[in-house]
């Protein structure tokens, strides 16, 4: 998870330290970002892809973007948003392609470890949290990427908006119907 | 709770761990790009990229500039000449206080050092002086055009343990300084000491402001535009103090100076508390474990002395090729970072080059380090002696090294004599008919 209270203060100060080392071109802050997002990042991709491998390979691609931006791109919002936002992106993409191939919606795709026969989501979770992976599954991709990207990373719905290229209202709406869904679907451990 | 609350919670239980697979892949693109940067590092970067770029001189030009405003605007005055009722009641309360706090922001605005831009830089700055424990000044430095922050720093002037450190937090990184005798007296002293103020402004012509208010408080201004206030140092200067006329006691400093052409900075000091209660712990730098040396970690001050003047001017001289036109400390390190430009190098200047291409980058940092501190030291020799007034004069535009038969430096060391640093860097003792001769230019 991306660090709560005082601990969170502390991160965000550090981020604050590899962004402008990171703007200033020095490459020593990559293992550093790496290390710090990895599991995260892996965690949201496969959250929204199902299938570890496709997963981490959103997140490689990622990363080796950043690599290669290290000094050239200035980020200037929180680092783990931006990491976050160009995972999703990225995992988006990968299902963009699965869609072409299938001819069908976004959100109709099913998640791909469906037709893969790639591990199962005991192999990609702990059990305690077997049942809200089961649930997220069950969102259509679009609710379930804005449900993560609020909730698990904590980027606000205008950012998650604009960099979707959504309105706001669009964005609140599948958190609407996507928050709705998992409470239906998770109703006994959510009301615990 | 509310079941979105429980649903985030549930949500950030999430966890899958990166596999080895992805790590490795990743490092790999990571040292890739790693290698890339020392190839290109192996290129060699001219000392005057290392100098310019390094983090260090970056911290270390500004503080040259903090370092000369310090010493050359508030340094311990010699015996106050001008009688003045007001401003001789308002240091008789200053002395009273044991410790007392105060804020500063400074901002220099120009080209601190050839080739590189024009800026503006903000320094916000928060200090404690006790008579007893020495100084600690936490410093934030921010680039006025795009508003980012460019370093913080911590630094502590321990008088005691002659010793100064400086604490990075961005960095992670410390570094140590020792003061020889001369320049911790001085120190002692100083660090924007309002009662140093008030000494230099007592020692200036000064005109008195009148009553005026700020923040509520009825005070009384005075003003100098004096350039003995920083001895000669700084082109143009105009410093006001307002006191509060009940307590006697600063409410807030203006100063604006001009450096030279190119460089200009003002100021104001304000919030002091006076009589505040610190205690030793809050003097003691406070050095996380993981935080680690700067190269130059234990490198001593520039010295002010005769020799290390001398030793500045041959550096100087070997390197540029000349000597310095002016000795003003901001003049002296834009002239001596000119040489980056120069079309013919000396031998010195090109022998310098090849040794730094060959060294680690954190090698070259501590020589950078080495290299300018024998200036700073000219420069700071020839400031105190114009703040002590010591009737120096410098002829550095028109001798030329080796010129055996002129005078390149002089001051006065009594009433009838003077020392003299000729062309060719030795130093004797003259009297003043003596000196009126070795100045005389020929054909008069």
């Amino acid at each position: 998870m991306f660090g709560t209270g005082k601990q969170k203060d502390n991160l965000v100060l550090e981020d604050r330290l590899l962004i402008r080392k990171f703007n200033h071109g020095n490459r020593q802050v990559l293992g550093r970002v790496y290390e710090k997002y990895k599991d995260d990042l892996v965690t949201l991709a496969v959250a929204l892809l199902f299938d570890k491998n496709t997963a981490e390979d959103a997140v490689h691609d990622v990363f080796v973007s950043f690599i290669k931006s290290c000094g050239k791109l200035r980020v200037t919002e929180s680092l783990k948003g931006y990491l976050a936002t160009c995972v999703a992106n990225s995992a988006r993409n990968k299902m963009k392609v699965l869609e072409r191939h299938h001819s069908v919606g976004l959100d109709e795709v099913a998640p791909i470890s469906a037709e893969s026969n790639s591990p199962d989501l005991s192999a990609m979770f702990a059990e305690q949290s077997q049942s809200m992976a089961y649930a997220l599954r069950q969102l259509p991709y679009q609710q379930r990427e804005v449900i993560l990207l609020h909730l698990y990373t904590g980027l606000k719905f205008r950012t998650i908006a604009k960099s979707q290229g959504e309105s706001i209202n669009t964005i609140q709406g599948r958190w609407r119907y996507g928050l709705a869904k998992l409470r239906s679907l998770l109703n006994s451990e959510v009301e615990k | 709770m509310r079941p979105a609350e429980n649903i985030g919670k549930l949500i950030k239980k999430l966890h899958t761990a990166a596999s080895a697979e992805l790590d490795k892949k990743v490092y790999s693109e990571i040292s890739k790009a790693l290698a890339e940067d020392k190839k290109s590092a192996a290129v060699g970067p001219s000392v005057w990229r290392i100098i310019m770029k390094s983090k260090l001189t970056k911290l270390a030009a500004p503080a040259v500039v903090i370092v000369a405003v310090l010493i050359g605007v508030n340094r311990f005055g010699g015996s106050i000449d001008v009688a003045s009722v007001a401003l001789g009641n308002v240091l008789e309360r200053i002395e009273q206080s044991q410790a007392f706090t105060y804020r500063m922001k400074m901002t220099m605005t120009g080209v601190m050092m050839p080739g590189t831009p024009s800026g503006k830089r903000v320094m916000d700055g928060t200090v404690v002086i006790s008579n007893s424990y020495g100084m600690k000044m936490e410093m934030t430095m921010t680039d006025a055009n795009t508003g980012r922050e460019e370093m913080t720093q911590q630094m502590y002037v321990l008088p005691d343990q002659k010793v100064m450190f400086m604490v990075m937090p961005e960095q992670k990184k410390y570094t140590r300084m020792e003061f020889d005798d001369d320049l911790l007296a001085r120190m002692k002293k100083q660090n924007n000491d309002p009662r140093e103020m008030v000494k230099q402004i007592m020692n200036c012509r000064y005109t008195e402001l009148g009553r005026s208010v700020i923040d509520g408080v009825e005070v009384e201004g005075f003003r100098t535009t004096d350039t003995s206030f920083s001895g000669g140092a700084i082109e143009d200067v105009n410093v006001t103090l307002w006191v509060d006329v009940e307590q006697w006691l600063p409410v807030r400093t203006e100063m604006d100076f001009k450096m030279n052409e190119q460089m200009e900075m003002s100021g104001v000091v304000y919030d002091y508390q006076w009589n505040v209660q610190v205690g030793a712990s809050e003097f003691e730098p406070v050095i996380p474990e993981d935080y680690t040396a700067f190269p130059t970690d234990g490198m001593k001050m520039p010295s002010i002395t005769e020799e290390a003047a001398v030793e500045g001017l041959k550096f100087f001289a070997e390197i540029v090729g000349q000597y310095p036109k002016k000795l003003n400390l901001i003049n002296l390190m834009q002239e001596f970072s000119a040489i980056k430009d120069s079309e013919h190098p000396t031998e010195a200047a090109l022998k310098l080059r090849e040794e730094m291409k060959q060294m680690q980058k954190e090698e070259n940092i501590e020589k950078a380090v080495d290299m300018m501190r024998p200036v700073q030291s000219l420069g700071m020799f020839y400031m105190t002696l114009l703040q002590d007034r010591k009737d120096p004069a410098y002829y550095g535009d028109s001798v030329l090294p080796g010129d055996a038969d002129r005078v390149l430096m002089r001051w006065k060391i009594s009433d009838d004599q003077y020392r003299v640093i000729f062309g060719d860097l030795t130093a004797e003792t003259v009297s003043a008919q003596q000196l009126a001769e070795l100045e005389k230019q020929p054909g008069e």
